[in-house]
């Protein structure tokens, strides 16, 4: 409630930025990365883009195509250099971080509706804050980050739509996979595969496969998911295992099926601080079983417009709080 | 070499005084931050008084038939202060929101069930009310005690209990099919076990944490989810509040 939100910082905010390390020659305005920790470098660019009325992370109009239903960038786009570290906010407490952050990354369309943009274009710039908030988390400790990209409910959105966001995942996880080894980030994807495109299926399984020995932080991300279909599919294995001789009905309890859940690829397969953005205050089918004592955080502001600040105020949110897990 | 040295000493001292001073400029934006939040909580609490009295018109009438069934969870040491969810529950039923369910993780207000039912005069257990409450308007209310054990202890005993019908219908070997688990099953089975409340539409979380606190996972797919803060602060206009924003809400349902 008192974290001051303020970019500035009070150390070394007289010596000057250090200079980028930017392969890319592309200096405009619309660099956005917050990569430096000088006061004045950060102000300008966060002023600029506050009188621009735009936001840190908006890309620029024109840049996003669609083609035959396909995410595609032409040209224009900054270009994404080497994650720097980001320095851990002194609001915060390393000892009170949470293991595992679910996010509910909603509000795309609604970001692209009010700037009179495609759909697309705020799935676009959605995918960029999810980097964002993924660097944000390796930077400070957070083992699990778990984000809640398609609902099984979402297929019955239209086809472009659908098909886009299909093609954007598949072209996001391709792109990233030299970052995630580079970074140690493992990720894993979660849902009812069943529906998936096929060139989708095998991009998530040769991405599943090259990261599965990092350990900084697992990314877990849920495609086609439904809460009630993961205890379903859960209680199905369980039923399996029982077939096959492997269980009796006896010992059947809440452990047991939790183990089946689709979250058993982590080693913290429970949240403890669920986000969701654009002030929507419910859970929309995600994770059920394995919110039970997580803390909720309803956040207004829309998935594109979430940033460091935003996530910064859920932890010390989270940090503030007295969880008793039932007890006393 | 002699000019350097107080000329360094000069950019030292300069920078000394620039961080102090900027140390006290973060400190009193930090105030003024400190009193703006203030200033917020005032005006929530002023708000609340003038719902109570009815002097702010957009509360006075609430669109209740769009609050089909409420959750109210509580924590389990406030849990104790039986006037008070007897007071919260009188007020639900003057607002005219009949169906209602009570949940805490360690089943104190199941205890309770006799104490509240003795002081609410019009009101019922759901176990005595036939099913689908929530398809008409009873002139009673109806009440369903919820804990721990009706969220995932419930959900195991559901799918051991397919897992043994399941069983009794083989005839041969005794096999068991998993792949007749569904949705629906898992819902007609959750009625057998004794789980056979609605999905609330709307949930109310009176506790210090803003969690569901194990709540049963099952009926909260698109629950609306509203923190009230501790039960020690329970306000008639941040209840009158709360359902009204509810109304307002518009759902996609994934659309």
């Amino acid at each position: 409630m008192f974290s001051l939100k303020f970019p500035i910082p009070i150390e070394n905010t007289l010596t000057p930025p250090p200079k980028t390390n930017n392969n890319n020659n592309n200096n405009n305005n619309n660099n956005n990365y917050n990569k430096f920790s000088g006061c004045s470098y950060y102000c300008s660019v966060y002023a600029n883009d506050k009188l621009r009325g735009g936001i840190i992370r908006s890309p620029p109009t024109s840049n996003v195509a669609l083609h035959n239903n396909e995410a595609s960038v032409v040209g224009g786009w900054p270009e994404t250099t080497e994650a720097k570290e980001e320095p851990f906010p002194e609001e915060l407490r390393a000892e009170l971080m949470p293991k595992h952050v679910a996010v509910i990354m909603d509000g795309n369309r609604r970001w692209a509706k009010t700037r009179g943009l495609f759909p697309w274009a705020g799935h676009q710039a959605g995918v960029e804050a999810l980097k964002e908030v993924v660097r944000l988390c390796c930077s400070w400790g957070i083992k699990v980050l778990t984000v809640f990209a398609f609902s099984s409910e979402n297929w019955i959105r239209p086809k472009v739509e659908v098909d886009f966001l299909m093609s954007l995942f598949e072209k996001t996880i391709n792109s990233e996979i030299d970052d995630f080894n580079r970074e140690g980030i493992r990720i894993s994807v979660i849902g009812d595969a069943t529906k998936l495109p096929s060139s989708l299926l095998r991009m998530i399984k040769y991405a599943e496969e090259s990261t599965k020995e990092n350990s900084r932080l697992q990314l877990i991300v849920a495609v086609s998911y439904s809460g009630k279909y993961d205890v379903v599919q859960a209680c199905k294995s369980v039923a399996k295992k029982v077939k096959d001789g492997i269980l009796d009905l006896e010992e059947i309890n809440e452990g047991i099926i939790e183990q089946e859940l689709e979250t058993n690829c982590t080693e913290f397969p429970n949240p403890d601080l669920l986000i969701r953005t654009s002030g929507e205050l419910r859970v929309s089918n995600f994770l059920l079983w394995q919110l039970a004592y997580a803390e909720l955080y309803f956040n207004g502001a829309l998935w594109p417009d979430f940033g460091k600040d935003e996530f910064v105020e859920a932890l010390i949110s989270f940090q503030q709080r007295k969880r008793r897990f039932g007890g006393r | 070499m002699d000019l350097k040295y107080p000329a360094r000493k000069l950019s030292r001292s300069v920078l000394t005084m620039g961080n102090v001073g900027l140390q006290l400029l973060w400190y009193f934006l930090h105030i003024l931050l400190s009193i703006w939040h203030s200033i917020l909580a005032i005006r929530c609490f002023i708000e609340s008084c003038f719902i109570t009295c009815g002097v702010l018109e957009k509360y006075k009438s609430l669109n209740i038939a769009k609050l089909r069934y409420l959750a109210i969870v509580i924590e389990s040491e406030d849990a104790h202060q039986t006037s008070k969810v007897v007071k919260l529950l009188q007020w639900l039923d003057s607002i005219g929101v009949k169906n209602v369910c009570l949940y805490d993780m360690n089943g104190v207000l199941k205890k309770s069930k006799e104490a509240i039912f003795g002081k609410l005069k019009n009101a019922k257990p759901i176990e005595e009310v036939n099913e689908a409450v929530t398809l008409h308007v009873p002139e009673h209310m109806t009440l369903e005690f919820v804990s721990y054990a009706d969220g995932k202890e419930a959900m195991v005993k559901a799918a051991n209990f397919i897992f043994v019908e399941n069983l009794k219908r083989q005839n041969f070997g005794g096999e068991i099919d998993g792949q007749v688990i569904s949705e629906p099953l898992l819902n007609e089975a959750l009625k057998v076990v004794g789980c056979k409340g609605p999905e609330p539409d709307l949930l109310l979380v009176y506790g210090p944490v803003r969690s569901h606190l194990g709540f049963p996972a099952w009926r909260i797919r698109y629950t609306e989810i509203v923190h009230m803060g501790s039960l020690n602060f329970l306000r008639y206009g941040s209840l009158i509040k709360a359902i009204y924003n509810f109304t307002k809400v518009h759902q996609n349902y994934g659309t």
